[in-house]
């Protein structure tokens, strides 16, 4: 039967040839669109993570909705232990609270955030975001760097003395003064705006904080995601004191509803385009269908069940939607790989903001998940375009069909 | 001992042509043994496709009782009478109409696929009833490569591949000239000889009618004659 349904398909080549070509086409621009989406949303993902975020920060419960100084990682040296016997290579601690920074005539709230500047920079990419001078040095004691937002409401440039008034572990009022080394422009207005970066250790010391932290970023491979997150929240349900370990979109669950409302108008857009593609081979399997009802009738005295003629037109249909799918799949997936290596500059239509989720030059990939949806999806229309003309011709009377003009 | 085929007795089968209810069939009362080789005579609107279509379980009469082969053909389902029509019967068409896409060999065989026949074994048939009707080395060919006369020859090896009890043909020579018509029914006719499967045709070729065994004239959906050198095969209640 798949032989006589692909000789059929065969029988006006021209006329499946446009269909097999519009089936292609639809689906090779769904797979770029794919690849172009999820290489956005990837790399929003991605950016949110490695710059400053990382895949799942493990608090000392509570912390992150009610961050205080003193609420630190309980037993951190046995946590960290735990983390290096999960495999992962790419952790930091920091230390993290409130402070005031004053400039040379006026003050400004902000985060201070206490790091280790080779571990860090092992771990995140916040160090690449530096846009005037440097970054933190290992073993640097009183050295600050300021989102450019915060150094320019303070009137601050390169080399000027910074002072930070926070409190310390018993609430009393500490200050220090340190040297602005560096200005970070990340496009990310909450990095550049109201973001002091200070050694660990100096921070520490500062705040009569010496050995504790409050959190500890980890930056995992997306697709050990879920299992590494499991994992660590059993091994530290064990301990005594509590922790929370939140992944990324917990703490920012913006980004990830973001990404799967366009993911979900992207499914709307597949699906009128279905509707093209099932018109196009339901009015290919129709006109076969009409040009051949005296055949159908034949074979019908002759003996062919009616749901053999049905599965025929199903076969035809879907020989279609198979020939269409793979020609498209194969110049979809080309065009994917091809930008993937290329990328698609956008400079200049990107802004600043941007430019800190969405690198300028995107570089597409296709989730798997999509990639699947969209074919099998495909492969439904055709089978959808096969509903009516199999009933029309299952419905057939074998006399009428044989002398149908 | 008699060894009846056809049993129809009072079939009628009436259409409706706007307001006016027409009799294609009025009443038709006709048995035909097996191997005979019968013509149904008789001008356009007589009946004698109508009757075809019966026999074939291509219709249903709106009355009377049609048996083929000791089957009740009319209690039979659709699926049913597709199968029956598989297993029994053997059709040839005006229109030759074959299968545009399948070779001479593949046309002959598709029945015998149907049946759910090996396809070595199927297509050894179908060379040997190519043989039969005098096409050996035109096995490949697709129709549009063949003659109307050889087209209609492989649609009668066709119909008789898988040994049916009764082939019918319906204006079998309609499209085909007056030689290649006499040839036609020359090979059928040797093939009822031979093989003894019975033949209905019907046509007003009066090529076709003088081949006939027995020739059953129609007229205004009734039999009004049975005539010929056969007539002891096929009874058909007559009306004058």
């Amino acid at each position: 039967m798949l032989a006589l349904a692909w000789r059929n398909v065969l029988r006006n080549g021209r006329r499946s040839l446009i269909t097999i070509s519009a089936v292609a086409l639809g689906l090779a621009s769904l797979i770029f669109l794919w690849g172009f989406n999820d290489g956005v949303h990837n790399t929003m993902m991605r950016n949110l993570q490695q710059v400053i975020v990382g895949s799942v920060q493990i608090h000392a419960e509570g912390f992150f909705h009610h961050p205080k100084l003193v609420k630190t990682v309980p037993d951190a040296a046995s946590v960290i232990n735990i983390i290096k016997d999960s495999g992962i290579d790419q952790y930091a601690y920091r230390l993290r609270t409130f402070a005031l920074a004053a400039g040379r005539e006026t003050s400004e709230g902000l985060i201070l955030l206490g790091i280790e500047p080779e571990m860090e920079g092992q771990t995140t990419r916040i160090d690449q975001k530096v846009d005037q001078g440097r970054f933190l040095q290992n073993n640097e004691e009183a050295a600050c760097v300021l989102g450019e937002t915060t150094a320019r409401n303070l009137n601050l440039t390169l080399g000027d003395d910074v002072v930070l008034l926070t409190e310390d572990l018993y609430g009393s009022l500490a200050a220090e003064k340190l040297t602005l080394v560096g200005i970070i422009s990340s496009g990310e207005m909450g990095i550049d705006r109201g973001l002091a970066i200070i050694p660990l250790g100096f921070m520490q010391q500062m705040t009569g904080m010496q050995g504790r932290y409050s959190e500890i970023v980890l930056q995992l491979p997306t697709d050990q995601l879920e299992s590494t997150t499991a994992q660590l929240k059993q091994a530290l349900a064990a301990k005594r004191a509590s922790y929370e370990v939140l992944r990324w979109y917990d703490m920012y669950p913006m980004m990830k509803q973001w990404v799967e409302l366009e993911n979900a108008f992207y499914y709307i857009f597949l699906s009128i385009v279905l509707v093209i593609i099932a018109a196009g081979i339901m009015n290919t399997v129709l006109m076969s269908m009409l040009e051949r009802m005296r055949e159908f009738g034949v074979m019908m005295a002759l003996g062919c069940g009616r749901v053999k003629m049905a599965g025929m037109v199903v076969a035809e249909s879907l020989l279609l939607g198979v020939a269409g799918i793979l020609m498209g799949s194969i110049i979809g997936l080309a065009l994917v790989y091809y930008f993937q290596t290329a990328g698609i500059d956008l400079s200049g239509q990107m802004d600043s903001m941007a430019r800190f989720y969405i690198n300028p030059v995107i570089h597409t990939e296709i989730d798997g998940e999509h990639l699947w949806d969209t074919i099998l999806a495909v492969l439904g229309a055709t089978l959808v375009a096969a509903i009516w003309p199999s009933i029309r011709v299952a419905r057939l009377e074998p006399v009428e069909a044989i002398h149908h003009v | 001992m008699s060894d009846t085929l056809i049993s129809a007795s009072g079939l009628t089968r009436y259409y409706e042509s706007g307001e006016m209810k027409v009799a294609a069939l009025a009443g038709v009362d006709l048995t035909i043994e097996r191997g005979a080789y019968v013509v149904l005579a008789g001008r356009s609107g007589s009946g004698k496709t109508t009757l075809l279509n019966m026999l074939g379980g291509l219709d249903r009469p709106d009355t009377g009782s049609l048996m083929i082969a000791g089957d009740d053909v009319l209690v039979k389902s659709t699926a049913e009478r597709a199968a029956f029509r598989l297993h029994h019967l053997g059709f040839v068409f005006q229109s030759y109409n074959l299968i545009r896409v399948l070779s001479a060999r593949e046309n002959v065989a598709y029945v015998l696929q149907l049946q759910g026949m090996e396809k070595k074994e199927r297509f050894a048939l179908a060379d040997h009833w190519m043989a039969e009707v005098g096409l050996q080395g035109f096995e490949n060919r697709r129709p549009d490569q063949m003659s109307g006369g050889q087209q209609q020859r492989v649609a009668v090896a066709r119909a008789l591949a898988s040994n049916p009890d009764l082939v019918l043909a319906d204006e079998p020579t309609a499209n085909l000239d007056s030689h290649t018509g006499e040839s036609l029914m020359a090979l059928m006719r040797r093939l009822n000889e031979q093989q003894g499967t019975t033949f209905v045709i019907a046509s007003h070729d009066p090529a076709v009618i003088a081949s006939a065994r027995t020739l059953v004239n129609m007229q205004d959906g009734q039999i009004v004659s049975v005539e010929g050198k056969d007539t002891e095969a096929v009874k058909g209640d007559t009306v004058s």
